[in-house]
Parts: C-alpha cells; sequence; structure tokens
C-alpha cells in the first residue's frame, strides 16, 4: 500500500511551486517571489538599522535626557527631542480633534442620507483630496489659511476663549497666523478624507439585518447609527482612525510650511512650533555629515519611527479584531 | 364626513410618543444638519484649493513653461528641468517598483503555505506603506547619497521606489484574493504548472486592478517632496543624468513657494497647478478605468 | 448485466478499467472524508456518482487528478491505478497527470482572455502546435462540444461574454483540447438552465465513444439518463456500485433505496 501524506511528498511539491516532477520554471518563479518578499524585510530592518545607528551618537551623548531635553541649540551643540516629540503630539491631536467628526460627519451623511448618485461624486470628491499632493496643502496652507488664521480666526478665539478658564491657555499668544494651531487643522484637512473612508467602508459593510432590525423597530438614522452601527464597527472605526494618526504623524511638507518652526514649548496653541519632520525636513541641510546634530535628527528620526510603529500596530490591532466581528 | 374622521384619527395615530418623539426628531434633524455641513465643508476645502491653485497658477502658464528650465529670480525661465525630472525619476521609480511589488504581492497571495514569514512580510510591507516619507528620503541618503559623495537623481528614483513598492504590493495581494478559487483550479486542472497559473490566469485576471493601483500609486509618489529634499536635490538647470542631481516639480515648489521673489512664488504655483492636474487627472482615470474593467472574473 | 452494455462494449467494461481504485481513504486534516473505497471506472463509459452533500463524491473526483494536492492537510492513501502506476505516488508529474485526466467544474470559469486563447493556454502548455494546427485543433474541439458555429466569427472576443451554457461547453472544450484520456466532471450542469444542461448531456453522449468519464451530480435523473454505471456513496463510503438500470430499479442497499426515493439527501 502506498501512502502519500501531503505533510511529506505534497508540501515539499507545493514548496517547490507544487510541481514534483521539478519544472523549472516553478523553481525560478518561488526564487523570484521569495527574493522579492524578502527584499522588502530588508529594506524595512535597513531604515530601522541606518536610523538607530545614525542616531546612536545622540542617544549616548544625551542619554535618556535626550527625550525629555528641550534644548536644539547648534552652536552649543546641545540638543533635545522634547519639543518637536511635543509639536508632533500636539499637531496630531489638534487634527484629530477636528478630523474625527468631520470624517465621520461625512460618512455618515454617504452611507446612510446622500442619494446614490450624489454620493458617488462625493466619494469621488473625498479620494481627490486624499490624492492632492502634501505640498499643496502646504503652500495652499501658508498663503491661504495662515493669513486667514492670523486676521480672523486667532483673534477672535483669543477674544472669546482666551478667558475661559482652563482651556483659555490654549488660545493666547500673538496671532502669528503660523503656529501649531494651523500645522493641526492643515493635517486635519489631509487626514479627514483617509478616517472618512474607511469610516464609509465599515458602515457600509454592516450586515443589513442588524439595522433593519433597528429600524424595524422604529429608531430614527442617528439612533441606528448610534446604538447599532458605532457599536459594531467601534473597532474598525478605531482603526481607521489610528491610520490616519499615523500619517498625521508624520507628514512633512504641509506642516513645514505652517508650523513656524521655532523650538519652542509652551501652552498656546497659536505660537509657533516644530515637529520630528518638519524639523529634519528644515534642518537636515544644514547639517554636516558626521555631525552631532545629524546624529540628532536621525535619533528623532528613529523616534517618529517608533512613534508611527506604535500606531501602525495599534491600527492593524483594531481593524484586524473589527473584521472579526 | 367620516373620511374626515379617518384622516384625524390617521393623524393622531402617526404622532405617537408626544415629548419624546419630538425630542428624537429634533436630533435626528439636527444629526443630519451637521452631517451636511460637514460634507459640505470638506467639498469647499476641496474647491478651494483647487480655485487656488487655478487662479494663482494659471497666470504663470505659458508655453515657456514647459520650454524653459529654471532661471534666476526676474529672468522669466520655465519648468522643463523640473517637468522632465520628475516624470524621470517617477517613471524609473514606477519600473523599479512594479516588478518588486506584483512579485511581493504574488509572494503574500499565492505563497501563503510558507508559513509564518509571509504574514510577516505582509505586516512589514504595511508598516512601509506607513513609514514617513521623509524618513525613507534620510535612509536613501545614508545608504546612497552619502557613499556616493553626491545628491543624484538615482537616489531620488530609489526613494520614491520604496514608497511605491508597498502600494503595489498590497493592491496585487489583495486583487489576487478576489480571483475565484475556481479559475485557479480549472488551469491547475489543465496541467498547468503554478507560476503559468499565477501570470497567465491570476495576475491576468486581476490586470484590471492591479493597473489602476500602479496607477495610482504613480500618482501619489510624482507629488512627494520630502523623500527628494535629500536624495535628488533638485537641480536648477537642465539635467537628465541620473548620476548628477536632479530637478522635480515638487522640490521647485518647495523651494520657490518660500523665496522671497514674486516671479519664482508665481512659477511655484504654477508648478502646483501643473503637479495637482496630473495627480488628479491619473487618479480620476484610474478609477474610471477600474470601474470599466477592473473585476477580477473578467 | 445489462444487455444494451454488453452488447456495445462488452470486453472493455470488464477487462481494463480506466482507473482503478483500491482501499482508498482520505483526510482534511483530522475529517477522515473517505473510508476504503474501491471502485474502477470502466474505458470509454460514463460513471455517474451520485449521494448527499458531503458524502465524499467530489472528493473521490478530486483525488483522481491530485487536486488536493493543492491545499496542505489534505492527503490521500491508498492506490489509484491509472496507466499501470499508482497516481498517489511523489513520482507521478501531476502537471502531465492533470493533462492525461481533465476536470470539468460545477460554475463555468473562463479564463480572462479570448475564446481562442481558452483553448489554445491548455494545449500550449504541452504540445508545440504550428499556428495552423492550433487553428485546427481549436475549431475540431469547438466543433465537438458544438459551439464552432456560435462563435467561429468571434474567437477573438471575451470569452467572459458567453452565456453560461456556453461557457460551460467552451469549458469542455478546453479540457478535451489537450486530449486527455479521462474527463472528470464535478455537477457541470448544476448552474446551468434546463436547456444548456439538456445539450452537455447530449454532449456526454458523443464524447463517451472517445473518454472515460466520472461524473459527479446531485440530479438522480441525469444520473440515470447520462451514467453507465452509478456509484453511490453516503458519509465517506461507497455503498455500492451498479448499472444505472439496477442501480434505480433494484438497488440491493436499503441506505441506496432511501436516497433515490427521497428520503434523505
Amino acid at each position: 500500500m502506498m501512502v502519500v501524506s501531503s505533510t511529506t511528498a505534497g508540501q515539499e511539491a507545493a514548496a517547490s511551486g507544487r510541481n514534483a516532477g521539478g519544472n523549472a520554471g516553478d523553481a525560478a518563479f518561488g526564487v523570484l517571489a521569495r527574493l522579492a518578499g524578502w527584499s522588502i524585510l530588508l529594506v524595512m530592518a535597513g531604515i530601522i538599522i541606518v536610523l538607530v545607528s545614525g542616531g546612536w551618537q545622540a542617544f549616548s551623548t544625551f542619554g535618556p535626557g535626550f527625550i525629555t531635553s528641550k534644548a536644539w541649540n547648534p552652536i552649543t551643540h546641545n540638543f533635545g527631542a522634547a519639543t518637536s516629540i511635543f509639536g508632533t503630539l500636539v499637531t496630531t491631536a489638534v487634527a484629530l480633534v477636528f478630523a474625527v467628526p468631520f470624517a465621520f460627519g461625512v460618512a455618515f451623511w454617504l452611507v446612510e442620507m446622500a442619494p446614490p448618485a450624489l454620493a458617488r461624486v462625493i466619494e469621488m470628491a473625498v479620494q481627490l483630496l486624499a490624492a492632492v499632493p502634501s505640498i499643496i496643502f502646504g503652500m495652499w496652507g501658508f498663503f491661504i489659511v495662515v493669513p486667514f488664521m492670523a486676521h480672523y480666526v486667532e483673534p477672535v478665539a483669543t477674544r472669546y476663549l482666551g478667558h475661559v478658564p482652563g482651556i483659555g491657555l490654549l488660545f493666547r499668544g500673538a496671532p502669528y497666523g503660523t503656529g501649531l494651531l494651523t500645522g493641526g487643522l492643515i493635517l486635519a484637512i489631509m487626514v479627514t478624507p483617509f478616517i472618512c473612508s474607511v469610516m464609509a467602508d465599515v458602515f457600509v459593510s454592516i450586515p443589513a439585518v442588524l439595522k433593519e432590525s433597528a429600524f424595524g423597530l422604529g429608531e430614527t438614522r442617528w439612533e441606528v447609527m448610534r446604538k447599532v452601527v458605532l457599536p459594531w464597527s467601534r473597532q474598525a472605526v478605531m482603526g481607521g482612525i489610528m491610520l490616519g494618526t499615523g500619517r498625521a504623524l508624520g507628514e512633512t511638507m504641509a506642516v513645514t510650511f505652517v508650523i513656524g518652526n521655532s523650538n519652542r514649548l509652551g501652552w498656546s496653541l497659536f505660537a509657533p512650533g516644530n515637529t520630528i519632520a518638519s524639523l529634519i525636513a528644515l534642518e537636515f541641510p544644514e547639517s554636516s555629515a558626521g555631525s552631532l546634530k545629524l546624529s540628532a535628527l536621525l535619533a528623532l528620526g528613529a523616534i517618529l519611527m517608533v512613534i508611527s510603529f506604535i500606531t501602525l500596530a495599534c491600527s492593524r490591532m483594531f481593524l484586524q479584531r473589527g473584521i472579526k466581528n | 364626513m367620516s373620511a374626515q374622521k379617518v384622516q384625524a384619527g390617521a393623524t393622531d395615530g402617526w404622532q405617537r410618543g408626544g415629548a419624546q418623539a419630538v425630542r428624537r426628531r429634533i436630533v435626528e434633524r439636527l444629526v443630519s444638519v451637521l452631517c451636511c455641513i460637514a460634507t459640505v465643508v470638506v467639498l469647499f476645502l476641496l474647491f478651494s484649493i483647487l480655485w487656488t491653485l487655478v487662479t494663482r497658477g494659471a497666470a504663470g502658464l505659458s508655453l515657456s513653461t514647459f520650454l524653459h528650465s529654471t532661471a534666476a529670480p526676474g529672468s522669466g525661465g520655465g519648468l522643463a528641468n523640473a517637468i522632465v525630472g520628475s516624470c524621470e525619476q517617477t517613471l524609473l521609480a514606477a519600473l523599479l517598483g512594479t516588478p518588486i511589488g506584483m512579485l511581493t504581492g504574488v509572494y503574500l497571495s499565492e505563497f501563503s503555505h510558507d508559513g509564518k514569514i509571509v504574514s510577516f512580510v505582509r505586516f512589514v510591507s504595511d508598516m512601509m506603506l506607513s513609514v514617513p516619507s521623509i524618513l525613507v528620503g534620510l535612509f536613501v541618503y545614508l545608504m546612497v547619497v552619502e557613499p556616493a559623495g553626491h545628491f543624484s537623481g538615482m537616489a531620488g528614483t530609489l526613494a520614491l521606489a520604496i514608497l511605491f513598492i508597498p502600494i503595489v504590493v498590497r493592491t496585487t495581494e489583495d486583487m489576487l484574493h478576489l480571483v475565484p478559487r475556481a479559475m485557479r483550479e480549472a488551469a491547475y486542472a489543465l496541467g498547468a504548472p503554478g507560476w503559468r497559473v499565477i501570470v497567465s490566469i491570476c495576475l491576468r485576471a486581476a490586470r484590471g486592478g492591479i493597473m489602476t493601483g500602479i496607477l495610482l500609486a504613480l500618482a501619489r509618489i510624482s507629488g512627494e517632496t520630502a523623500p527628494l529634499l535629500f536624495t535628488s536635490l533638485g537641480n536648477l538647470n537642465w539635467s537628465t543624468n541620473l548620476n548628477a542631481p536632479m530637478a522635480s516639480l515638487p522640490v521647485i515648489i518647495y523651494q520657490y513657494a518660500g523665496s522671497a521673489y514674486d516671479d519664482w512664488v508665481q512659477m511655484a504655483w504654477t508648478g502646483a497647478l501643473l503637479i495637482t492636474v496630473a495627480v488628479l487627472a491619473t487618479n480620476i482615470f484610474a478609477r474610471w478605468w477600474l470601474s470599466r474593467n477592473g473585476t477580477a472574473s473578467s | 448485466m445489462n444487455t444494451v452494455l454488453m452488447g456495445n462494449r462488452p470486453a472493455q467494461a470488464q477487462s481494463a478499467p480506466a482507473i482503478a481504485i483500491r482501499n482508498l481513504d482520505f483526510w482534511y486534516g483530522e475529517n477522515h472524508a473517505l473510508r476504503g473505497i474501491s471502485l474502477d471506472f470502466p474505458t470509454r463509459q460514463v460513471t455517474g456518482m451520485i449521494g448527499p452533500s458531503g458524502c465524499g463524491k467530489s472528493t473521490l473526483l478530486r483525488i483522481l487528478n491530485r487536486m488536493y494536492d493543492l491545499y496542505p492537510g489534505q492527503r490521500a492513501m491508498g492506490e489509484v491505478l491509472f496507466d499501470g502506476r499508482n497516481i498517489l505516488s511523489p513520482g507521478i508529474d501531476v502537471n502531465v497527470l492533470r493533462s492525461r485526466i481533465g476536470m470539468v467544474f460545477q460554475k463555468p470559469t473562463p479564463f480572462p482572455m479570448s475564446i481562442y486563447d481558452n483553448i489554445a493556454f491548455g494545449v500550449r502548455l504541452h504540445e508545440r502546435l504550428s499556428r495552423a494546427e492550433m487553428d485546427q485543433r481549436v475549431e475540431n474541439v469547438l466543433r465537438r462540444v458544438a459551439l464552432w458555429g456560435e462563435v467561429k466569427d468571434r474567437l477573438n472576443a471575451s470569452a467572459a461574454a458567453l452565456s453560461g451554457g456556453q461557457q460551460q461547453r467552451l469549458c469542455i472544450a478546453r479540457t478535451i483540447a489537450t486530449r486527455p484520456e479521462i474527463i472528470l466532471l464535478d455537477e457541470p450542469t448544476s448552474a446551468l438552465d434546463p436547456i444548456s444542461t439538456a445539450r452537455i448531456e447530449e454532449l456526454l453522449d458523443e464524447l463517451k465513444q472517445e473518454f472515460s468519464i466520472a461524473i459527479v451530480t446531485h440530479n438522480l435523473q441525469q444520473a440515470a439518463r447520462c451514467a453507465d454505471r452509478v456509484a453511490f456513496f453516503y458519509m465517506g463510503e461507497l455503498v455500492e456500485v451498479d448499472t444505472a438500470d439496477k442501480m434505480f430499479t433494484a438497488p440491493h442497499e436499503k441506505r441506496t433505496q432511501d436516497y433515490i426515493t427521497g428520503r434523505f439527501g
């Protein structure tokens, strides 16, 4: 009696491209596909190694204090990451505060309220907004949004919100137009389409039975959204938000134009600041090879990498759990 | 009379719940209005961007934009070197990235029997998809530019290719998953070796979607600025030499928009208009094309 | 014995079966899907396989061309003799095997290419033909499946544009174009309308002049109409096998009787 188990012959055959007869084409194709796949690992490993080893000089010079130090002084060779990490997190937070409600509103409208023909057009517009190169957002932000912020939004905000206890601190300061708030707003416009399309996809994919049974009880669209759709899709929505967060954290050009580039750390959202990406873009050309400054920039890059890696891991976790539901 | 009565009865029946129902209807109405406002605001922003680009960019648009290279402030010139540089780097990056990206997509989709390493490659590829593009620029700077001792178009191409590949990986894998299992089995049943099934049947069935993905990726990298800043640097003169610094539209826009010269700022707007039109047109075309012949089964 | 069959080809039915299965067991992972199957597929006859869903009839069909190889965790044990060799043995070139034992699936699966290329694809895998020879082959098989008249003016059009019945006949044409000795059909008409089904059944009748055919079907009438011999499977076992006549008029086993009279299934 012959015994053939796929764990021996079968799987070997599968591994070589499923041809036990030793087909050269399959073998070659298998090698090519694996090489390509593994080259991705190589590049990623390369990026991590290069950033960490490049930043090592800064890490070892300043120790863990590098992360908490507010200094950035090329003359005294004293560098710290605190302000740019702060700026990165604040602009991203501002972006999310604005992007999430807008993305939700548009997604809700697209899925539940829009006439199908109009929905297709709007969906296209949202996708186009996502496709606009980031430098365009930066330029548009610099020439259109910054003056608008300086002349209208910031003075008004200071007048009405500046004296509110607590949050008032956020809205004081000279209305330059550039700064953390403007940077965050531009980022919000950039990530809204991403979050919106994930949300719309998730809202569409909810089983019709769930929604119909709620509508059958006489619930309104908003009640169905709040009590059925959102609880059901919570995880995937979070995943989409994290995806947008990742983009906001690493965005360079749009922020560089409007952030004001100043190494300061304070409460006011109107004050100019820094993000990791914008600092690298602005300072890198002025740092010579092998210098401590270059190393500090690479160390910042490594930190940004870690932050966006954590965000991505969260987003994947949420999305996968959301899909399993 | 009786008809009126029925009418009245019906109206009563339609108004159950009293005050609570009124409140629910108000909330529903409010949410609808807010959602509409959100949509209108997002649309308004898109149109504001486009409007700004058209009104400010079109003013500087002329034949010499396409015929002349960038020049010193006040002496005219055009964007020819930047346009050609952008095209050269983008297309080469796509040429370099497409085979690697497609093969990796095939690896993820068809070689799952390789075990855990496949999901690891998938994870890393997704990670690369969201790596801040400026870090890719740093990486290529340290790997290519610094050892070579000079900036080059090749380095820019490499940086763009690294951004391009994971997008193609994702679409290729997604599109291959849409190819029905029955179609693969039918090809195997004819005695086709695995690679023929993948190349002649699966990739062919998925070609509409993969082409769309490639076009979208092309549009995406053609607007990238950050990875080019430290790699191809930019070049104010005409150059198609991959071994020398090379101009590109996004970098020119970045340099000119922040300058103090009005004609350079004007040039930046014109460049911004060109790149945006190109990117959006590619997007629209790709999506239209997908909707026409992108289904996996045809 | 069925006298008609005896009259037709008595020798082949008895002497050398196209495929002989001996003591075949099959597992999907832990699930023991087929147990101790022994069955002959007579040369140039239609063998029908019937039984309720999940009884293992399709599984058996997919063993005969080693389709299960594509999926890790599936394994077969026993002997399937074809042309003097056990096709389950590791030394078998599955690609050659599959070109000699063709398969047609439940749903029509036209490849994303022209009608002509759908047929040429399989042929090119195994033979090098000149353009003229290939044209000839394509026309020949399309005529055999009675599709030539309908498609001869649009051979370069996409196969996806054909109707379901036409697509399934194209799939049969594609299969016979590689000149197999045996054709396996896995519920080939279950996705088709009655008229297309009738045409495919007629076609089977013709094809058995040249090929040995194994057909899995849910449709008992179809088995009665098309098959010379019918095998009834239940819960992974071969309950009985006999000529179609006997099977549907005087089955030996109670389970067979229950199934063909519609008591389960």
